[in-house]
């Protein structure tokens, strides 16, 4: 490390300067590489820069288990997937009751705490305090994110706890945990320890770059993605809920999984102001069209789609489903009084991408709808209707399985076409109440490093602007890239963050976050010198966003800091907020 | 009912209700000859300490207790039973004296601040948003420098390639200035579009005078003059925003030490209750 007044240089970091927990030896590689997967791995198929045994070392830990420790919690947010090393574990595929998972609310600072914290900061910007005395990182300074050391709960008395609850026993060599690792979800069941259990965790970076290179472990990763995505899904399903096991098997065996769009959507996402919005609806994969016979109900599994209906030479959108919602219910109910297909009222297109589950027609026919009576089937296809007219579309209240509040079409329009709706977080100011006073950015710059987290412009509608702040978005795609797993969700809140500890500056996820809302920053040490590299002499740069306070036992700063009432951190899914919010 | 109707009823109501009581204990004193005096001073500094607190708890973000909104409908509130309180201290007559008189006039001045902060900030808002373009107020200076560089790099690129020099006379005698020049405090205090409908107008009559390349660059023209008029319009009402806070609490800090000064003075004054 060299020094100067003005700058100081240190060693860029990199990759794999922090391993993922405690670092494994050569030996633990060199056994790892004996076993299955491992073993038929060709490691010449992995480049000079991130070799398998770097892999092996650097995005895995060894774990064990004891008996009745919780691996895995159901909601908890994941960025890793575990390999059985050897013993069972128990996937509990019924939720347990949250306290004796262990959970607890996330800790917050006291007063006294956040007040020292305000006086303490430098009053520089970006100021690091792990540069002052030395170029490695200091582990003072690391951050609780990236679930890098979390603390192990133990479930007491477990087949009490798990009396009448439905599980299933995995054996050494199988993997799980790879679904929420992969798709940024939270994790869909609790995993416990029987017995002891060594399992091999993996950093989801290392297991998207084993997958990458390995063609048999990518192919048994997704398969393993579908067959528990459907049958987890069908189970939350209200209409499938009360069916008998045998029928509900049934259902699963002839239901159809089906991905449409592109997974990685960001990189390819172009803003209407580039597209215009026509042009974009009917760029977007089709995944029923209107006046097609009804073939069935759709299930929405993961990402978001666009339900619209013609309209002149275009297409209006009428509403957008996520996770959970039912499309095609009125029109499969419809068709099996009549006895005949009746064409579809609306047309559904993937946004971005979407898992969606499909129950065929003759399905339904056969083991679901004469299992419901008749007045509850005709109440369910009036719930689930979507009238248009020529001026709009009227959305009941509570259909498409979820609650659905009045926005004006507009400002669904927009939130939709600059895909906003991805946000549950996000910024929405009200322009007609905003006095641009700034106490909200000088609030935010109060209790983050003396330089705000987002910045009080953006993408407006009338008097609605969605300014750029991070929205902490269901599919948060700035992971996707993240080479070291610095960028996160908080296990328990799902709040998107980043660890400034493993952060290497590459800015890859500022250049996927599709909304502009992450910012490089330069960095200083504490005399205020801005830090350079020594190899390439240019400033080391942090990804830094709102992380939503998580920390501020009030909550998001900027919200509490608005005298006017004019800024909202709101779920941009939730129409019905959403309405009520607008309609105050 | 809305929500922000159903807040303002029930705040008005607390209020009314609150000022009532103490209308009402404080006639129930006088009723045994009690003197008030003391009392409603009390009250009334306590008030006015407690809306200077505000800007106090605007400083530290980090406190959980209630919202930065909330403190505003307090302040808002508090701030305008302080005027019935001072009825009742000063017994509704007219202050006399030198010190009563300043104090009264600083409290008049910052009540009268907060009274037109109530409206503007009510109103301005919307005049903004109204705007195609929303703008941050630091950012203005830099973005009419890119309006001015790109106007003059347009006619001057006209001129080169046609070879006529009408629109690049225009632009020297009537929109030089504009782009160049601060529009000045008459603007800045009472914002109009009268500049900008006169230039607009006097660009479309010179039209007729131009040559092909130069009609293209005039299209430029009528969009950067109407950009540059929604800056300067930014830039008036959000300056109107800050310049009205920074008055009204400009006003707190000497209204409080003189209301202080007067508080002691009435004591040392009163016959021995020091």
């Amino acid at each position: 490390m060299t020094q100067s007044l003005t700058e100081i240089t240190v060693t860029r970091p990199q990759r794999w300067d922090v391993p993922f927990g405690d670092a494994m030896r050569d030996a633990d590689v060199d056994e790892l590489l004996k076993i299955e997967p491992f073993a038929s791995m060709d490691a010449e198929r992995f480049p000079a820069a991130i070799p398998l045994r770097g892999i092996l070392k650097n995005d895995t830990r060894v774990s064990s288990y004891q008996d009745g420790d919780i691996v895995v919690r159901e909601g908890d947010y994941g960025s890793s997937a575990f390999l059985i090393l050897s013993g069972t574990v128990s996937v509990v595929l019924e939720g347990l009751d949250p306290e004796a998972l262990g959970r607890q609310s996330p800790e917050k600072q006291s007063v006294w705490q956040s007040l020292t914290r305000m006086w303490k900061n430098p009053r520089l910007p970006e100021v690091r305090s792990q540069f002052t005395s030395s170029s490695t990182l200091v582990a003072s300074d690391r951050q609780p994110v990236a679930d890098l050391a979390q603390t192990r709960v133990f479930l007491q008395d477990v087949p009490r706890a798990l009396a009448g609850a439905r599980s299933v026993t995995l054996h050494t060599g199988e993997i799980f945990g790879e679904l929420s690792a992969l798709t940024r979800t939270p994790r869909s069941a609790t995993v416990l320890a029987d017995g002891k259990v060594f399992l091999l965790e993996i950093r989801w970076q290392g297991l998207r770059d084993l997958m990458r290179r390995t063609d048999a472990l990518r192919q048994h990763v997704e398969q393993l993605y579908r067959e528990n995505s459907l049958r987890v899904h069908l189970r939350e399903t209200p209409l499938l809920a009360q069916l008998p096991a045998q029928q509900l098997e049934a259902v699963a065996e002839a239901t159809v999984f089906e991905t449409h769009g592109n997974f990685e959507w960001h990189a390819t996402f172009e803003s209407p102001a580039v597209t215009p919005s026509q042009d974009a609806i009917v760029s977007e994969p089709l995944i029923v069209e209107e006046d097609s016979p009804s073939e069935g109900v759709l299930l929405v599994r993961s990402g978001f789609a666009r339900l619209s209906h013609r309209y002149g030479h275009g297409h209006r959108t009428v509403a957008y489903l996520g996770k959970g919602q039912v499309f095609g219910l009125t029109e499969a109910i419809e068709s099996y009084k009549a006895q005949q297909p009746t064409p579809m009222r609306n047309s559904l297109r993937a946004l971005g991408y979407v898992d969606v589950i499909r129950i065929p027609q003759s399905v339904l026919e056969e083991h679901v709808f004469p299992a419901i009576s008749e007045s509850l089937l005709a109440e369910v296809a009036k719930k689930h209707a979507v009238q248009c007219s020529h001026h709009h579309c009227d959305v009941h209240d509570g259909p498409l399985g979820c609650e659905q509040g009045r926005v004006d079409p507009d400002l669904l329009e927009f939130l939709v076409e600059r895909r906003f709706i991805n946000g549950s977080q996000a910024m929405l100011i009200d322009l007609d109440r905003c006095t641009r006073c700034d106490d909200c950015v000088r609030a935010c710059a109060a209790t983050h490093d003396n330089n705000p987290r987002f910045i009080r412009h953006g993408h407006h509608h009338g008097s609605y602007m969605v300014a750029n702040a991070c929205m902490h978005c269901v599919d948060p795609v700035c992971m996707i890239g993240c080479p070291t797993g610095a960028i996160g969700r908080d296990q328990e809140t799902g709040v998107a963050r980043i660890n400034d500890l493993t952060c290497i500056g590459c800015s890859t996820c500022a250049n996927s976050c599709p909304y502009d809302n992450i910012r490089m920053a330069e960095i200083r040490d504490r005399s205020g010198a801005v830090i350079f590299d020594e190899t390439s002499q240019q400033p080391i740069h942090k990804a830094t966003k709102c992380d939503l306070c998580a920390d501020l036992a009030g909550g998001p700063a900027c919200q509490r800091a608005c005298p006017h009432d004019a800024l909202v951190r709101i779920d941009l899914g939730n129409l019905g907020k959403l309405s009520q919010w607008v309609n105050r | 009912m809305q929500s922000f109707i159903k807040r303002r009823l029930r705040n008005t109501a607390l209020t009314v209700a609150a000022l009532g009581g103490f209308v009402a204990w404080k006639l129930w004193r006088e009723s045994g000859l009690c003197a008030t005096s003391f009392d409603t001073g009390y009250a009334l500094l306590a008030a006015i300490l407690f809306l200077a607190l505000y800007n106090f708890r605007k400083k530290l973000p980090v406190l959980p207790w209630t919202t930065s909104a909330g403190w505003l409908q307090l302040h808002l509130y508090v701030g305008l039973s302080t005027a019935v309180l001072l009825g009742l201290h000063i017994d509704w007559r007219v202050p006399n004296g030198i010190l009563e008189t300043i104090l009264a006039a600083l409290y008049l001045a910052t009540f009268a601040s907060g009274l037109i902060g109530i409206y503007w900030t009510r109103t301005l808002p919307r005049k903004l948003a109204r705007v195609s373009e929303e703008v941050i107020f630091e950012r203005i200076p830099l973005l009419r420098s890119q309006v001015r560089d790109r106007a003059e790099r347009a006619v001057l690129e006209a001129v080169r390639s046609s070879g006529a020099t009408t629109l690049g006379e225009f632009y020297s005698d009537r929109l030089h200035d504009f782009f160049q020049r601060s529009r000045g405090l008459r603007f800045f205090l009472r914002p109009n579009n009268r500049l900008r409908r006169q230039l607009l107008a006097e660009l479309t009559e010179v039209n007729r005078y131009l040559s092909e390349p130069e009609r293209k660059t005039c299209e430029q023209l009528f969009a950067l003059i109407r950009r540059r008029d929604d800056l300067d319009y930014h830039a008036a009402l959000q300056w109107r925003l800050k310049a009205w806070l920074f008055l009204h609490i400009g006003l707190t800090y000497p209204l409080v030490a003189v209301a202080s000064v007067h508080g002691l003075l009435a004591h040392l004054f009163d016959g021995g209750a020091l």
